[in-house]
């Protein structure tokens, strides 16, 4: 089965609480609206009552059995700014002021518990986005950057089944460091492990293959993956690998002499800046005609994504759905 | 030195934990004052809890130095606060 509708299976399945704190919008009314209707998940809409009506009423969808909370009203506040700047030396009147904020609410809503998943990013920037995630769910364990990832699928000669991958990082970190190329790592392949059927085989990527080449740059990502062995020696990773010797067996068996879990059969590829990154995912929608799907935050302690600023309302639903499916392996 | 100035350098020093003698007129913020980008967005509630003004998140984001916070704010004091 299509791995989208996977995911939507999955999150029909156990429907889940996603928050939504850009209720101001017609595209969140409306596909709140969709993901219930749907049985997908319980939306809860964040903002001011009469706007977040107001908006549903542009977008031409009834708010029957959707909750929605305004922050600044909510009895929750005093809780949440409490849980906010736990073990910090924050000013409980700035926590108040911070969680007061939807996408600050929201995410404490998630930290606490009272939602599976958030997602935003039609009203905010991605930077916002990925700031409030990290101070209300905070990182997963052991891991200290914010990434993204693209899912891709890309069709196989002769029509068969798509194969899927996933493309870290294509979005948000630019010149990552040795220590962010493993936090990058280890959250991809945890991402992989929510969403793909096959268990996630990761490939740290350059344009080298096993010291062919001798450069600090190549040095940088064997530096990554040795990190990631010493942190998590379970994962099946491996590297560096130039693309060919991670995704074609014929090259690995010819590049990679002393044999590799990975080499060869990758499904988690992790490019070691973001040109590489995100040309990489652009040439492989546009010339291999794959399906390119996110990008999808990652690294969190739950699942949070953002979306682009035109994301459609059928996007909006996409992007849900994933989270929740995400967020229905984490619990 | 403006009453804003002075008062956004002790808004600056109470958040970052640092000592407002030691913040120059022209610091930036990650540079110079050593805040992790992820705290902007509590300079900037810490800025608007002290000034009483709703600051614009993109724009007042956009600042990376003392002066630069200095000007934003006083505009939008003279905008939301008029006389």
């Amino acid at each position: 089965m299509d791995i989208v509708k996977r995911c939507f299976e999955a999150a029909r399945a156990q429907p889940g609480r996603i928050v939504l704190p850009e209720g101001h919008d017609p595209r969140i009314a409306a596909a709140a609206r969709q993901l219930a209707d749907d049985g997908l998940a319980q939306p809860i809409l964040l903002g001011k009552a009469d706007r977040i009506t107001a908006a549903a009423s542009e977008a031409g969808v009834s708010l029957t059995g959707i909750e929605t909370f305004d922050p600044a009203e909510s009895d929750r506040l005093g809780t949440y700014a409490d849980r906010y700047r736990a073990g910090r030396s924050l000013k409980e009147s700035i926590a108040l002021r911070m969680v007061k904020k939807p996408l600050f609410f929201g995410g404490m809503m998630v930290a606490c518990g009272d939602a599976d998943t958030l997602v935003a990013g039609v009203a905010n920037a991605t930077a916002t986005v990925i700031q409030a995630g990290v101070l209300t769910v905070g990182y997963g364990p052991g891991i200290e950057t914010a990434s993204s990832f693209f899912l891709m699928l890309v069709p196989t000669p002769g029509g068969g089944a798509e194969r899927p991958f996933i493309f870290a990082d294509c979005a948000v970190n630019v010149q990552p460091t040795a220590e962010q190329l493993a936090d990058i790592a280890i959250a991809s392949a945890g991402s992989a492990a929510s969403l793909l059927e096959d268990p996630p085989r990761t490939a740290m990527l350059s344009f080298s293959t096993r010291g062919s080449a001798s450069h600090a740059d190549a040095e940088k990502v064997t530096a990554a993956l040795q990190l990631v062995r010493k942190r998590n020696p379970s994962l099946l990773i491996d590297g560096e690998f130039q693309a060919d010797s991670a995704i074609v067996p014929a090259v690995a068996a010819k590049k990679v002499a002393d044999g590799s879990p990975v080499a060869g059969q990758a499904n988690v590829l992790v490019f070691p800046d973001l040109d590489a990154g995100n040309i990489a995912y652009k040439l492989t929608q546009y010339l291999a005609g794959a399906k390119a799907i996110g990008p999808f935050l990652q690294g969190f302690a739950h699942p949070i994504s953002d979306l682009s600023r035109g994301a459609s309302v059928d996007d909006i639903v996409a992007t849900s759905a994933i989270c929740l499916a995400q967020a229905g392996k984490d619990g | 030195m403006s009453d804003v100035a002075t008062r956004v350098k002790q808004v600056v020093a109470e958040t970052l934990e640092i000592d407002a003698s030691q913040i120059g007129d022209t610091d930036r913020f990650v540079e110079d004052l050593g805040a992790e980008s992820i705290q902007s967005v509590e300079l900037v509630a810490a800025f608007e809890e002290e000034f009483d003004i709703d600051m614009d998140s993109e724009g007042a984001l956009g600042v990376k130095a003392i002066d630069g916070a200095v000007d934003f704010i006083a505009k939008a004091v003279a905008e939301q606060h008029p006389g």
